[in-house]
């Protein structure tokens, strides 16, 4: 009986072909590390989120007389509403989290280069709709910090020339971040994560184009390739559990170390807490936008921070595979990289002092020229190691990778292959 | 890649663990309900006037463990899902103090240094100098030394005002977060099944994976 439900499916659906080329035998690398589970721990996230959300949003209520005693009306009298909660608040820094690590790997390893640039940039999209969705959500609990942290950001766009105060009116709703505010917020923080499972897809969609990139760099031959189910499900699954005791651990035991103290004041437009922070995830950047002291420059720099990512396809000119792994100029620059931002995040954290705001000014600078000097170094760095010499293993694997390119560029011409 | 892992990590801490400024007492608070019961009472004399507890319900009290005959003589004709709003009215708050009271029901978790801020600032009061009453912790603040704690100089006496702020501070901790006993719990059970699922999967994983030539 089943395997004519199926056969009748199959006959209208590609459902069998589908599971098959794209869940159970989908080829993937063998050589993978551990650093290839985050984009499974994210879609993980991203569902954890959903869920939760859609079971808050149901005891939730977007108005700025209720919104905070609606948030401890869930803490306190919900059944397990503190739980939902505290899941979906430090679900918000576990995504960050997860998404960060996910985009270190691709930098380390390279695997934003050619023939996954379309895959890194469905990716930067992905990372803005997250940054707006938190950035959003932030808001709902309508304390101090959301208030103040919403006031401050979407002030920013008044940097939008000519148009700048209208922007900021019609963003807002309102001449300050009222009711208005909230109401779209809660609204676009709903509609937002649909719009993410939909760039989800397409992401997949290009990843199961390219395949997955892996540690040595080089497009594997077909022997290296093992299908996905069920070595890749096991190891996911796997990771998933260490995942999950570290974000119990939050969920559970530290909750509020992820809540700044005066989000637990409600909102008060006639008080400016002494010191406005965002969320962790957003520190760096908002170190950036205060490191320059004009505005529109400002505004400018955080935006070109986030958005540089997208350039690394062409700033990253060295046909050495294997991404850090091989190339010891790029790893240093990589590790420098990810020094610079924890110092911005710092710098983002604590209040501005005259010392402060020149380191940050400093490390802003130093984000910026290490991506500016990428295409002069990655070059040099090229040249450097052909002269010398790379390691026989990738030589050999270089070697292989151009003569299966040539061959396949020989039977595209003959017409073999689409 | 090791190094990263450990950047990340620390940045995160770094970013979370960051201390409040000004010396603050760290106060160990107590979460049995005998020492809660203890803290409601005293802050049912020395706060309750004035400050609401607007997120906590008599029936809160009863179902956490504290004694219900108390409880019904603290709310009196109340009922018991009433909140528990302050005795004076906020214009009258406003008159005397020059502002509102604030609500109490999440203080312990409002300021930098929690549980840790509102004890040092309770037992924070001095004389100054100028025979005027001073905060350490808070010197703008308009709240009497409601404890008594600048008028006292013997040393048992301090003592006693400290454990009596130390009551009404794990009071505080409780009210803030109600739930926190019951999130423990949950927490070990939870962590307990994620070892075990995590090992069994790493069974498996290793298992599948010595398919592999």
């Amino acid at each position: 009986m089943p395997g004519r439900i199926i056969r009748w499916i199959d006959q209208r659906f590609p459902l069998t072909s589908f599971v098959k080329h794209e869940l159970t035998g989908y080829p993937t690398p063998r050589n993978l590390s551990f650093w290839w589970n985050f984009g499974f721990f994210a879609g993980f996230v991203l569902v954890l989120q959903v869920a939760t959300g859609i079971f808050l949003a149901m005891h939730y209520k977007a108005d700025v007389a209720l919104s905070f005693d609606s948030i401890q009306h869930i803490m306190r009298d919900v059944n397990y509403g503190w739980l939902l909660r505290y899941m979906h608040a430090t679900g918000a820094s576990a995504f960050f989290f997860v998404i960060y690590i996910h985009m270190a790997r691709t930098l380390y390893f390279g695997s934003y280069r050619s023939p996954r640039e379309l895959l890194w940039w469905t990716g930067q999209g992905l990372l803005l709709l997250l940054m707006a969705t938190a950035f959003m959500g932030y808001l709902l609990p309508w304390g101090q910090m959301s208030f103040w942290g919403a006031t401050v950001i979407t002030n920013l766009f008044r940097a939008t020339p000519f148009i700048g105060d209208k922007v900021v009116i019609w963003l807002r709703g309102d001449y300050t971040v009222g009711d208005a505010t909230l109401t779209r917020f809660f609204a676009l923080h709903y509609l937002f994560p649909f719009l993410i499972i939909g760039a989800v897809m397409v992401h997949l969609v290009a990843l199961h184009t390219v395949k997955s990139s892996n540690p040595s760099g080089i497009d594997l031959a077909d022997k290296d390739n093992i299908p996905f189910h069920p070595y890749f499900t096991a190891k996911d699954f796997y990771g998933l559990g260490l995942f999950l005791i570290v974000y119990s651990v939050f969920v559970f035991f530290l909750p509020d170390s992820l809540i700044e103290p005066a989000n637990n004041i409600p909102a008060n437009p006639m008080q400016t807490p002494n010191h406005i922070v965002p969320e962790w995830y957003f520190l760096p950047f908002y170190a950036i936008l205060r490191s320059v002291p004009n505005m529109v420059g400002g505004v400018v720099a955080m935006g070109l921070s986030v958005m540089v990512f997208a350039f690394m396809p062409y700033l990253d000119r060295s046909r050495i595979p294997g991404g850090a792994h091989f190339r010891p100029v790029y790893r240093v620059l990589f590790y420098v990289f990810v020094i610079d931002m924890a110092v911005l995040g710092y710098i983002g954290y604590i209040p501005p002092t005259t010392q402060s705001i020149l380191i940050g000014q400093i490390a802003t600078l130093i984000y910026f020229i290490l991506f500016l000097l990428l295409p002069f170094l990655s070059k040099v760095e090229e040249r450097w190691l052909m002269k010398r010499g790379l390691p026989p293993e990738v030589e050999a694997l270089i070697e292989s990778e151009s003569r299966e390119k040539s061959k396949l560029l020989q039977r595209r011409r003959q017409g073999d292959v689409a | 890649m090791k190094a990263l892992m450990t950047l990340l990590g620390a940045c995160c801490i770094s970013t979370s663990a960051l201390a409040f400024e000004a010396k603050l007492e760290t106060v160990k608070v107590g979460s049995d309900v005998q020492t809660v019961e203890r803290g409601m009472e005293a802050m049912m004399n020395a706060c309750h006037s004035c400050h609401s507890m607007k997120y906590i319900k008599y029936r809160d009290l009863v179902s956490f463990g504290i004694d219900k005959q108390k409880v019904d003589g603290w709310r009196g004709d109340q009922p018991m899902d009433a909140a528990m709003l302050a005795q004076m009215s906020e214009s009258d708050a406003i008159q005397a103090y020059g502002k509102a009271s604030p609500d109490l029901s999440l203080i312990a978790k409002a300021r930098d240094g929690g549980a840790s801020y509102v004890y040092s600032y309770l037992i924070g009061y001095y004389v100054t100098p100028e025979g005027k009453p001073g905060n350490h912790i808070f010197p703008e603040t308009r709240m009497p030394d409601i404890l008594g704690m600048s008028g006292v100089t013997d040393a048992a006496q301090r003592a006693e005002i400290q454990g009596k702020a130390r009551d009404i501070v794990s009071f505080l901790v409780w009210s803030s977060d109600p739930h926190e006993q019951e999130r423990h719990t949950l927490g070990y059970y939870v962590l307990g099944y994620l070892f075990v699922l995590t090992f069994l999967l790493y069974l498996v994983k290793n298992q599948i994976w010595s398919r592999l030539k």
